[in-house]
């Protein structure tokens, strides 16, 4: 027999917004605190399409959808989980693409993911000069900041990103990761950034190690 | 022996004494073609012609990509973030130029499947071939017509999410869409023919550096057979197809092949596209073009652009079928002494 739970781990899976919303608010109506619902079904859920993903098991728009159930889940329960005091709340990560450079394609994958993953993600969107993630990391009390480029002119204004970071006293411990297409694990190191993803699962995984490491 | 000379053979699997050299599209932007051309860039009315061959014949570059031209673009507006123009294209959607940067989608074509139904494409058979004439006529370059299939149009006009999200949403609907872009395209390239181009080069970006962005199984279901439709009325014209795409293709070369592409351009090295590999698998059936990173063009040095290119060369030309080229363009952001160290080793890396 098909659970409710059974059913909201395949709507994430299948990406269907309509049966998510049906089976979110069943639950809820029977007690199930939100946040037994994001933990033990949804994360779990945007866990297995991620992982596929990497497998080229699920493509982009499978992903995609996946994502708007998650996002619609997630709208469902926020006011629950807000009520609830026992909520633990989510990490922000904050996310962009680095000045001059107008590519989102793979900064949106990333955001999608971390999503996914039950993170409280700020986009800036592309185009966006150093002080804004200082700015956004400030008002949103994020301690790790995803750094996205595509050109090979571009990347390097990461490097200015890093720096302004370092130089601020309170925000020079943020975690920075970078990742696109010209970016590599060298250029990482020699920048200054906390980490390299290739993938964006690569970058759900390297955020969750940056936590377990700060535990 | 002319550049287009050197290209036909090399598509006939012959070896030449250099390997032909060229991009794809206008294959240099303004800023490199300033900085090569120095002194002798020109601004007069017919400058994009002149420095453009200028450049080739500096270089010692073989091929010149060249368009069927649409009327120009409609100026609609200003973009209220960036305070740029906004304009519509001629197949409807509404862009703009942000300073420093490639074209943005602002308003796509369609909103709704059911607003995409009913879509329909421009009537391409009043634009000006003239260019794609000229070069062929006043020259002795090989010209490559460039125009683009239903894939990568479809999102550049849609956007990349809701395109996506469509393949599955609505899937009838996208089937029918790429059969519009399709067949307006196919237009062009018979165009193109008819103005004497020398291959038509179909741009349509399918992969990630990780693969593809769909499930290969939904391209071959969906979109391949149309593709083949197209392509085998080009070849019906006697012109050979070169195909390009960024990212990992290997899941579909074999695809590709079936749908009658003769040359596979791009070919980047960070996407696992290694001519010499690709050579060694698909040479009898399919020819290759590019290969040198353009990152390798911005951030490397001379001698590295140098050593790459010699043993590029030394690893790829055996038995023809293969063309040396960047795997994009070479962007603004590439060093010009990389682009002529480039060059200057493609010329003297003789047989």
């Amino acid at each position: 027999m098909t659970t409710t739970s059974d059913a909201i781990q395949q709507a994430i899976l299948l990406g269907n917004v309509a049966s998510i919303s049906s089976s979110v608010n069943d639950l809820l109506s029977k007690g199930v605190s939100g946040q037994k619902i994001l933990d033990e079904q949804l994360l779990p859920g945007m866990a297995i399409v991620g992982d596929r993903f990497k497998k080229n098991e699920m493509f982009l728009p499978q992903v995609l959808m996946s994502a708007q159930a998650m996002q619609t889940a997630v709208d469902i329960i926020k006011p629950h989980l807000i009520a609830d005091s026992d909520s633990i709340p989510s990490h922000s990560v904050v996310i962009g693409t680095v000045k001059g450079d107008m590519h989102d394609i793979g900064k949106n994958l990333v955001r999608i993911m971390l999503v996914g993953a039950g993170f409280n993600v700020i986009d800036l969107g592309v185009n966006v000069p150093p002080q804004r993630f200082l700015d956004a990391a400030t008002e949103h009390g994020a301690s790790i900041v995803c750094l996205s480029a595509l050109l090979s002119s571009t990347m390097n204004n990461m490097k200015e990103v890093v720096q302004a970071f370092r130089d601020h006293s309170d925000l020079k411990e943020t975690k920075i990761l970078v990742g696109g297409a010209p970016v590599s694990r060298d250029f990482s190191e020699s920048i200054g950034a906390d980490g390299y993803a290739p993938t964006a699962p690569a970058a759900v995984e390297q955020i969750q190690l940056f936590l377990s490491n700060s535990i | 022996m002319t550049g287009r000379e050197r290209v036909n053979l090399a598509l006939r699997r012959k070896e030449t004494t250099r390997v032909p050299i060229g991009e794809i599209g206008g294959g240099y932007t303004d800023v490199i073609i300033k900085a090569v051309l120095g002194d002798t860039y020109d601004t007069g009315s017919d400058a994009y012609f002149k420095n453009h061959l200028n450049i080739r014949q500096l270089l010692g570059a073989d091929i010149m990509g060249a368009r069927v031209a649409g009327p120009p673009v409609e100026i609609v507006g200003v973009h209220e973030d960036w305070g740029t123009e906004t304009f519509r294209d001629f197949w409807g959607a509404i862009h703009t130029q942000p300073p420093d940067s490639t074209v943005q989608l602002v308003e796509p074509i369609a909103n709704t499947p059911e607003a995409l139904k009913a879509w329909q494409p421009p009537d391409v058979s009043s634009f000006d071939k003239s260019q794609v004439k000229r070069w062929k006529d006043s020259t002795d370059l090989f010209i490559m017509a460039t125009l683009n299939a239903g894939f990568d149009l479809g999102y550049e006009l849609l956007g990349f999410e809701q395109f996506m999200m469509w393949t599955v949403q609505a899937r009838d609907t996208m089937r029918g869409y790429y059969e519009k872009l399709i067949e307006t395209n196919l237009n062009l390239a018979i165009m193109s023919a008819d103005a004497g181009a020398d291959a038509i080069l179909i741009a349509d970006d399918l992969a990630f550096n990780t693969g593809t962005f769909v499930d290969p199984t939904y391209l071959r279901s969906d979109y391949f057979p149309l593709l083949k439709q197209m392509i085998s009325e080009i070849k019906k014209r006697g012109l050979p197809v070169f195909f390009h795409s960024d990212g990992d293709l290997r899941t579909v070369i074999p695809d590709l092949i079936d749908c009658g592409i003769d040359v596979l351009q791009s070919c980047d090295p960070n996407a696992n596209m290694d001519i010499p590999t690709l050579k060694g698998e698909y040479g009898k059936a399919l020819a290759f073009m590019g290969n040198i990173d353009v990152d390798l063009l911005a951030n490397g040095t001379a001698v590295e652009v140098e050593h790459t290119t010699r043993n590029l060369i030394r690893d790829a030309r055996g038995g023809g079928g293969f063309i040396l080229g960047t795997s994009n363009v070479v962007a603004s952001y590439c060093q010009p002494e990389n682009l002529r160290a480039m060059y200057t080793t493609a010329n003297k890396e003789l047989k």
